[in-house]
């Protein structure tokens, strides 16, 4: 009987082995496209949120990207890596997307910057992986939404997240209860961010 | 009566929400049952030394299909869950399924037996994550619930942590364990 043959459980392995990975590739690939304009979109809606007066809660997705590919524009030579915002050929705003190690996985947010370079106006966080219901709390706009109006500072960090609780100054916001890892982590990506933006943008300044 | 304490481990990571936990059990019972079925139809031809690799491939391709699905069409699900859909390849309870019943019986009854051992093991998951959803953070599916929602409630932040579970899971296999002794004292 074939059965009892030695070759008989490697050809049968490599056979089914064949079989549901045709399977599974195939499938992937049906879907991988979808896959794949999930995640630009969600990028867009970060950088949509983060900018000031773009974003509105229901709009659907289509909606969404025309939006983006309508209002922002791609970064250039003179925004340090930063999406743009424009109106009537002013620039109104930069959306600077930033990432870094979180407490369990990468963090990866958009930032909003008005015209100034010194004002906040939104964060937007679109991809974490920290704790639900404690760290990914940074995700919710109770939170994001402390970043409004925010002013980087000169001195010192840009921005600092303060315990919850603190008396707050222009450039501080509250972390969230019982999620330090998460917060002072997400402070360090912001700064970095922050930082690494501000001198590019001033070599541009000293260069024109 | 019949009981067993497998595949815990996921217990840990998202039993914090109940909605995740929900959707996490939607796609244990859809892997399990067919994964199952599968091991039953194809048990005639596999050889006893290999069964163990032809499980787990099986396995892995049902988990693939659930993780490409939450991808494509509820990515926010998708990135709650984060890399714990993929990890439904290595609990063991369905690999246990699969070894004790999927192995030696027809399709049809291993489709059923995987079904409502994934139910069981959803009932079990569920009551533990309303718990440490209200108790942790005052919520019941991002819903706040009256009084544990409020002011009065110093929220239990060490519920929603993985050690959270560990000490629910305790507490309902000695309540449940209890109930399972008197009736049998009873029925002596």
């Amino acid at each position: 009987m074939i059965r009892k043959k030695s070759w008989f459980p490697i050809v049968y392995m490599f056979c089914l082995t064949a079989f549901f990975s045709t399977l599974v590739i195939g499938f992937t690939q049906a879907t991988g496209e979808r896959v794949a304009a999930n995640e630009k979109l969600a990028f867009e809606k970060a950088v949509l949120a983060a900018l000031p007066g773009l974003y509105e809660e229901n709009l659907s997705r289509l909606e969404l990207h025309k939006r983006f590919t309508e209002s922002v524009e791609e970064p250039d030579e003179f925004s340090g890596g930063a999406y743009v915002l424009r109106q009537n050929g002013q620039t109104v705003a930069y959306a600077l997307p930033i990432s870094g190690q979180g407490f369990w996985a990468p963090i990866k947010a958009v930032i909003g910057i008005k015209a100034d370079k010194k004002t906040i106006t939104g964060i937007a966080i679109y991809q974490q992986n920290e704790t639900p219901g404690l760290g990914a709390e940074i995700a919710r706009t109770a939170f994001t939404e402390q970043f409004r109006d925010k002013v980087i500072a000169i001195n010192g960090e840009p921005i600092n997240i303060k315990r919850p609780g603190a008396v707050l100054g222009d450039s501080d916001v509250h972390a969230v209860t019982g999620a330090t890892q998460t917060s002072t982590r997400l402070e360090n990506i912001i700064n970095m961010g922050l930082k690494e933006w501000l001198s590019k943008m001033s070599e541009r300044e000293n260069l024109k | 009566m019949f009981k067993q304490v497998l595949g815990i481990c996921s217990t840990l990571a998202v039993t914090n929400l109940v909605l995740n936990t929900a959707v996490m059990c939607v796609a244990l019972i859809f892997t399990l049952s067919l994964s199952s079925c599968t091991v039953s139809i194809l048990r005639k031809f596999t050889p006893r030394s290999i069964r163990m690799m032809v499980e787990t491939l099986i396995i892995a391709f049902y988990v693939i299909i659930v993780d490409v699905v939450l991808k494509a069409y509820w990515p926010e699900m998708s990135s709650n869950l984060g890399p714990y859909v993929g990890l439904i390849i290595t609990n063991c309870i369905v690999m246990g399924r699969c070894e004790a019943y999927g192995n030696s019986n027809p399709p049809g009854k291993a489709f059923w037996d995987g079904f409502f051992n994934a139910l069981g093991y959803t009932f079990i998951l569920l009551i533990i994550a309303t718990f440490r959803e209200i108790l942790g953070m005052g919520t019941f599916l991002g819903l706040s619930v009256p009084y544990f929602g409020g002011p009065h409630w110093d929220k239990w932040i060490i519920m929603v942590m993985p050690p959270g579970a560990f000490f629910m899971l305790a507490i309902v296999i000695w309540i449940f364990r209890s109930i399972q002794t008197a009736g049998e004292d009873k029925a002596k």
